[in-house]
């Protein structure tokens, strides 16, 4: 290789520039400040041949420009993918005082951290070298390299910088397949399921993924997932090995892993106090700032002392925008509606009952549900206990309410804490119609409803946890099933009776989203889920530990995540129309952008006809491979020989 | 060579809600009763471990929702199991009736390979209470007609003859598990589905 420089010229210049990341050569030169180049260099004897180098110069280097650039180390990957040094100096004596970058040699960089970082990565080998611009930022030098690289924005993240070069043979290869994949450094055991690439080029790439993407999330903590992702997914995709083959090329390698916005914390707020409350009344007794109650009812639940009252509207008994008339008329007329239906079955007589079956049943099923309802709590224990008289009058009224819906278990589990808190049968039953109106589906006769909360359910944790979704997918759970009583009850039979009043309450603002309660779903999966993937989990195993979090689940932690969570989403750049639509965002018709659009749907195991683009592969989450929907299952490639 | 080999029986309790379906399973498996039990919602499971003919074997007890809005989510929880056990209330003759849909809806679901052949076993609960609506007589005439499904009559309550009922499910399962797998030779004819297992009349149960 030539290096003999003929002249060049300074095209950019910014000083205070840190080296955070670089080759191996230059290992001593890292976090030392430096001053960054760009030049110009046209070459004797090569007429024509201008080259633009970019160079990195540690500070306290004083500059002598022929010397000096005989130093530099020009990282080189274009053969071999070993950086090399220039022919005259041999390694050893490279005393990483500069360090020298060839454009052709960026594939794509990356700015992050207010703009005040800056990574090169070649696209087939390891990241570059990384800097920390500590005075100012890299903007200037961004618009420079956007005028010297064809560069475009990568679909995965606004950050990332791809760019074009379609000259490159390893670059179009690794855009084909991971097939031909040949790891040198397989002594590295995190690398060492590289091995089958070859034989199983599926298995092992998707394996792959989901331990890049695990190692990324799970076992570096504080790090950057970000750089950190990239940096391991690259050097995995390295060393092509040009003779060998790939097989069929049902997938494809598209650029980057999706990156979720870093999760920030939502700490829970105190609850609404009755300060607060009583203040936002006008003289009509009409709430004036709705909206900041609910928010204050989302980040802290509502005081005890005024609970009662609260949920009367957070149950849309009261309405929000009514006055203290308008309340006092309502109860009224509500409570005399409630004794007309109640008087409409209590007056059935036996004969009338035994003629009449649907009714029957129903009673019957009412009957033996408010029996085991909470009896450990002492407003519903003993025998003959009145209370449990009243939480069956009140569901067989439902009954009569809705009497297409009837009554399905899991509704006493529902009404139970609010006849707890209101002990007012009228009250208690308005309330109950308020809930019941927002949980109705749960309780469809072919039980639509929870199946599409399921597959809802796992289109999210495949956005927010790919790794752990594909497990499940893998692992004869993508149904979701174990999450069954979750969400049917809205965690009722997992939190203790403090916990579901707050939690409960919280989610009846509905805030800050549609399905809030998925998303705590998958704060707590995503949460558990190392313990779920352990030892090879199936279906048995992680029905059982789920059931087993009953009492022990963290409800303000939940919260939170769940909190965290939204927010990633909201502002994640891969957000597809299918996560918008499950979380009530506007649409913004995704459809035919980008590749995740297009990525084999899942057969939805409910045949969920109206659930838009269930993203559940593994593959297409990690957004880096996309696999024909016929492909087999592939458990050993993320077995637990990788953990 | 099997022999050595952990065996797992995987036991599906199906029924009408509220017929006694968890408390047997936890009677059998923690010998505890208690009257506040809630309705299962979704499904649970427990674990025994038992001998059977000198084989430790791992019964896995699977509870299920009871309402039959809840039915077309057994697909999930009833795959891959050896054996199935009916439960009707003896003192409630609508659990007794929908018996024959609760069997058919199983099969559906689990779709074992030879239907014919599956094992159920029928349990008569809460045979401590009065008044009895279905006689033994009556279940065991149902029993006939269903490949003479074996019919015990329990308490969970009491604990009555459900260690024997448990015992002859999992030896049920057992016998499944191996004419599936075709290993004959290693259980002779001991554990027969259809005729070794003698109904228990209501009078041997009757310890309360």
């Amino acid at each position: 290789m030539e290096t003999e420089p003929d002249e060049y010229h300074d095209c950019f210049m910014q000083d205070g520039v840190l080296l955070k990341q670089a080759p191996s050569s230059h290992m001593t030169a890292l976090n030392t400040i430096g001053t960054l180049y760009i030049y110009e260099v046209t070459r004797s004897g090569e007429s024509c041949n201008k080259k633009l180098l970019l160079e990195w110069k540690q500070n306290d280097i004083t500059v002598d420009s022929d010397v000096q650039y005989q130093e530099w180390a020009v990282v080189n990957t274009v053969q071999k993918r070993i950086r090399t040094l220039s022919e005259n100096m041999p390694e050893h004596h490279n005393r990483s005082k500069s360090l020298k970058i060839n454009f052709d040699e960026i594939k794509s960089f990356k700015v992050c951290n207010k703009n005040r970082q800056l990574t090169f990565y070649d696209g087939t080998s390891e990241r570059i070298c990384g800097f920390l611009f500590q005075h100012g930022n890299c903007e200037h030098l961004v618009g420079m390299l956007k005028t010297i690289l064809k560069v475009g924005v990568s679909r995965r993240d606004k950050q990332i910088y791809v760019v074009y070069d379609s000259n490159s043979p390893e670059f179009q290869e690794l855009n084909r397949s991971f097939a031909a994949l040949n790891l040198k450094n397989e002594d590295n055991s995190f690398w060492h399921m590289f091995k089958h690439f070859k034989e199983n080029p599926y298995e092992g790439s998707l394996g792959a993924f989901a331990k890049v993407t695990n190692f990324v999330y799970r076992s570096v903590e504080g790090s950057d997932p970000d750089i950190l992702s990239r940096d391991e997914l690259y050097s995995s995709i390295t060393e092509l090995d040009d003779g060998v083959p790939h097989s069929g090329g049902e997938y494809e390698v598209i650029n980057a892993l999706p990156q979720l916005p870093r999760r920030k914390e939502f700490p829970r707020c105190n609850p609404l106090t009755e300060e607060q409350w009583r203040s936002q009344f006008n003289s009509l007794g009409q709430l004036e700032d709705v909206d900041s109650i609910k928010n204050l009812i989302f980040r802290g639940g509502v005081s005890p002392t005024i609970r009662k009252e609260v949920w009367k509207f957070l149950l849309d008994y009261f309405p929000w925008d009514s006055t203290d008339l308008d309340r006092q008329q309502l109860i009224n007329k509500k409570n005399e509606e409630y004794y007309v239906m109640k008087l409409q079955w209590k007056s059935i007589s036996q004969k009338q009952e035994d003629n009449f079956s649907d009714y029957a049943q129903r009673k019957c099923q009412v009957i033996k549900d408010v029996n085991r309802t909470d009896r450990t709590l002492e407003f519903y224990a003993g025998d003959n206990n009145i209370n449990i008289q009243t939480l069956g009058d009140i569901l067989m009224t439902y009954v009569m309410y809705n009497f297409d819906l009837g009554y399905v278990q899991g509704m006493s589990d529902l009404l139970s804490p609010i006849l707890w808190l209101m002990q007012d049968e009228n009250d208690s039953f308005w309330c109950f119609v308020g809930f019941m109106e927002k949980v109705m589906s749960n309780f469809d006769i072919d039980q639509a409803g929870m199946k599409e909360q399921l597959t809802q359910l796992r289109v999210l944790l495949s956005f927010i946890d790919p790794v752990l979704a594909n497990y499940l997918e893998k692992h004869d759970c993508g149904n979701m099933f174990f999450c069954f009583r979750w969400l049917l009850v809205w965690f009722k039979r997992e939190l203790n009776q403090d916990d579901i009043l707050r939690f409960w309450e919280v989610l009846w603002t509905g805030y800050p989203c549609h399905n809030f309660h998925l998303l705590v779903s998958v704060a707590i999966l995503e949460h558990e889920s190392e313990a779920l993937m352990e030892n090879d989990n199936g279906f048995t195993e992680i029905l059982k530990y789920i059931n087993e979090l009953s009492g022990k689940l963290n409800m303000e932690l939940m919260l939170n995540k769940a909190e965290g969570i939204y927010n990633q989403i909201k502002e994640a750049d891969h957000l597809t129309d299918s996560v918008r639509s499950i979380l009530g965002l506007p649409l913004i018709g995704t459809k035919n952008r980008g590749s995740e659009e297009q990525s084999s749907q899942q057969e939805s195991p409910f045949e969920s006809p109206d659930l838009s683009t269930p993203r559940t592969e593994p593959c297409c989450s990690v957004d880096n491979v996309r696999i024909s929907p016929d492909e087999i299952a592939f458990e050993k490639s993320i077995s637990s020989s990788f953990l | 060579m099997a022999s050595r080999k952990k065996i797992l029986l995987k036991v599906v309790i199906l029924g009408e809600s509220s017929v006694g379906k968890t408390s047997l399973m936890n009677q059998y498996v923690n010998r505890k009763f208690s009257n506040q039990y809630k309705a299962t919602i979704g499904a649970d499971f427990l674990t025994k471990e038992v001998t059977i003919d000198d084989r430790t074997v791992t019964m896995q007890i699977w509870d299920t929702a009871g309402q039959e809005r809840f039915q077309s989510l057994g697909v999930a929880f009833y795959r891959g199991a050896d054996c199935c056990v009916l439960v009707f209330d003896v003192t409630a003759p609508s659990t007794f009736k929908s018996l024959d849909s609760w069997r058919d809806e199983f099969l559906i679901q689990a779709s074992p390979r030879d239907p014919e052949n599956f094992p159920f076993v029928l349990l008569g609960n809460k045979d401590d209470l009065e008044p009895r609506a279905i006689s033994a007589k009556r279940a065991q005439q149902w029993c006939q007609n269903k490949n003479n499904m074996p019919y015990f009559e329990t308490s969970a309550k009491s604990g009555s003859n459900v260690e024997q009922a448990f015992l002859a499910i999992a030896k049920n399962a057992l016998a499944q598990q191996n004419s599936t797998v075709d290993l004959y030779n290693e259980f002779p004819d001991q554990i027969k589905l259809t005729n070794t297992q003698k109904p228990s009349g209501s009078g041997d149960s009757c310890s309360c």
